[in-house]
């Protein structure tokens, strides 16, 4: 009995702290706790995580009463430490960023809970059931937090697209798993990859289930071309929720990839370069690559920058997806440690962000970050930081991230792929060195709005956090790493 | 030719029509209504499936509630004809069409050509769709999923909430869907 309850209380915990926290809100009128009572749960939530990984899923015998619900292997749980972080790093950023802009409200914290919950599902699901709540608990909630900002049009206008394109691709998704139960009579993922192992299914459906599911599960990991949502979304959105997007969001959709991919479509016919997904990852790779870092170095917003900067990080995971097909563990474990380092650079980038800013005197474009590093070096030099470790630069975890993908392709043979993704991080490089010009090379020009920056503990925290766990994982990656590959090891 | 295969053939018609008329129909009033037509055609198509519950609840929810939802929506904001949207080039909105249609096509014809080689689509466990066997199974077997759906009806609530309460409302979305022809507003004047 109580191996289950391990397996399960990460999800408890947070569920059931969310709706404290509602009601903590509603009874006490104490509103500035709440990012910290939000971040204390997810941190609860991570550690019970970390809990059942110690014991072992192996030994949470009892955990199989889930099945075929829900899976708690070492996959779920990496996913599920990973996710609970990333969350309360952002409802600690989202303490200072909403009472700065006078949109303090509780329910944010709520949504920002239950979406992260969401996203647990989807790493756990091990059925097509599960998989759909779990996807749309943690659409749902993003959708929400896009729109959280109601007076502003901008962030009216990308909640709705948001919306609108993502209930689409859902619908796309269901639509090809529609199509293999009526093939298979199975929903379970487990099942659904027995039946299509066996030989005597060679059906024009499968195919295009497979198309459909990719499609869908291509839109929540925003790839190329299914990113017109992305950037009008991550720039409406409150500064907190786009962290939280493109961290928790695409950290739960690619572990959802993953999963479908590698278990119900990673039979040989399916996943062999000449008859299956491979190829069409590898285009959709390549495509996300290059389109995302040629876009990027034309934006003015760096909002928008670090959006596209973000499909183009969803590019090079998905070249170590692709890899995945010929060595499985070593590709996993890369895909999953750069999700990590990855993770914890954006939300420290847009954290940092954020304390560069101040009501009514935002960071929007490059122009209004003309100087910061003279005039306020404190807050110009962490954005500079996790920059840096968005581009790769050795010391940061970014660099590490990239380096394991790059060698897990380079492994399985995919030579022209790995140059391309390594053409890509140079191109890439020339946007984020921008940004350092106009932070520490540039005056703003007489007159323009000067952006100043604001204080908040909270914010400070989250920076204080992030850093550590980009220097962490750049200097010492050891720990992180040997988890990734006992994950890749026991999937 | 059956008597099961007329009704099949009847309620595709019926709901492709319906879906059509949805999508083509300049007033909004005639495009919710043909949205009911698709909707009850595929209710029908349901009921020759063995889908009992559902053709049910999509007569309850989809006809019954979310059409109703739309014809009120429109009662509040008037019935005028909708202008400005779409305003895309026409040749992007062809070639859009015609490539989504020839790759539908395309699936189509190979799955029409590719005899299925097994028994497609599988066969289904005894009492399929019917009301009591789908309330066993939800409070048996997908008690899990059934119990997260909660979470999921947790954060829809929070979430539509938090984005209808708050700060002033955007009314320029509105204005320029809905704005009679000639009485477009300038850039910039409602916000």
């Amino acid at each position: 009995m109580m191996p289950s309850i391990l397996a399960l209380m990460p999800m408890l915990v947070i569920g059931f702290g969310a709706l404290a926290l509602m009601l903590a809100e509603v009874l006490t009128d104490a509103k500035t706790g709440l990012a910290v009572g939000t971040a204390v749960v997810l941190f609860t939530a991570a550690a019970f995580a970390c809990a059942g990984w110690m014991v072992g899923p192996e030994n949470l015998g009892d955990a199989a009463v889930f099945a075929p619900w829900l899976v708690f292997d070492r996959f779920t749980l990496f996913f599920e430490v990973l996710l609970a972080l990333s969350g309360a790093l952002a409802a600690l950023v989202a303490g200072g960023y909403l009472r700065e802009h006078g949109i303090d409200r509780g329910e944010f914290y709520a949504i920002l809970s239950f979406s992260t919950l969401g996203a647990m599902m989807l790493a756990a699901a091990g059925d097509v059931l599960m998989l759909f709540v779990g996807l749309e608990t943690m659409s749902i909630g993003a959708y929400a937090l896009a729109g959280f900002r109601r007076g502003s049009p901008k962030s009216a206008e990308g909640a709705l697209k948001y919306f609108l394109l993502g209930s689409f691709a859902a619908a796309l998704m269901m639509f090809g798993f529609a199509l293999l139960y009526g093939a298979t009579g199975h929903t379970d993922l487990a099942g659904l990859h027995n039946a299509l192992a066996s030989e005597s299914l060679r059906s024009p459906s499968i195919v295009i289930a497979l198309a459909l599911v990719l499609a869908g599960l291509a839109f929540k990991v925003s790839a190329v071309p299914f990113h017109m949502w992305t950037p009008d979304a991550y720039e409406g959105a409150p500064t907190p929720a786009t962290a939280f997007m493109a961290a928790s969001v695409k950290a739960g959709g690619f572990a959802v990839l993953l999963r479908v991919l590698l278990t119900v479509f990673g039979d040989e016919r399916s996943a062999s370069w000449a008859t299956g997904w491979p190829p069409v990852v590898a285009l959709l790779a390549v495509l996300t690559m290059t389109v995302a870092n040629l876009v990027a170095g034309r934006q003015e917003s760096i909002k928008r920058m670090l959006a596209y900067s973000s499909i183009a990080h969803a590019g090079y995971l998905l070249v170590g997806v692709v890899a995945a097909i010929r060595a499985p563990a070593q590709a996993q474990s890369a895909v999953l440690f750069y999700l990590a380092t990855y993770s914890v650079s954006t939300i420290g980038a847009f954290a940092a962000l954020v304390l560069c800013g101040s009501r009514g005197a935002e960071v929007v474009s490059y122009e209004d970050l003309a100087g910061l590093g003279r005039r306020h070096p404190a807050v110009a030099l962490p954005f500079a930081f996790f920059i840096l470790s968005l581009a790769g630069m050795p010391p940061m975890a970014g660099f590490f991230g990239k380096w394991f993908v790059f060698k897990a392709a380079m492994d399985a043979g995919l030579h022209g792929l790995t140059v391309i993704a390594f053409i890509n991080s140079v191109i890439a490089a020339y946007y984020y060195l921008k940004v350092f010009v106009f932070l520490y090379m540039r005056e703003p020009a007489a007159g323009a709005p000067i952006a100043k920056p604001m204080w908040s503990g909270e914010v400070v925290t989250a920076i204080a956090l992030c850093a550590f766990f980009v220097l962490l994982l750049g200097l010492a990656p050891g720990a992180v790493l040997d988890a990734a590959l006992a994950v890749g090891g026991a999937g | 030719m059956t008597i099961g295969q007329v009704y099949f053939y009847l309620c595709a018609a019926v709901a492709l029509f319906g879906a059509l008329a949805a999508v083509c129909a300049k007033s909004p009033v005639r495009a919710a209504l043909g949205l009911l037509m698709m909707v009850l055609a595929v209710a029908g198509l349901y009921l020759s499936l063995d889908a009992q519950f559902l053709a049910a609840i999509q007569l309850i929810v989809y006809a019954g509630a979310i059409v109703v939802l739309f014809v009120f929506v429109l009662m509040l904001l008037g019935h005028t004809p909708l202008v400005g949207v779409g305003d895309g080039s026409p040749a992007a909105r062809i070639l859009g069409a015609t490539g989504f249609g020839a790759v539908a096509l395309a699936a189509m014809i190979l799955s029409a050509r590719n005899a299925e080689p097994t028994n497609f689509p599988a066969a289904l466990p005894a009492g399929f769709g019917s009301v009591g066997e789908i309330g066993r199974l939800m409070f048996t077997q997908t008690l899990v999923p059934f119990e997260l759906s909660s979470a999921l009806l947790m954060v829809a609530v929070v979430g539509a909430v938090a984005v209808s309460k708050g700060e002033k409302p955007v009314i320029v979305a509105a204005a320029s869907v809905l704005a009679p022809p000639g009485a477009a507003p300038k850039p910039g004047e409602s916000q």
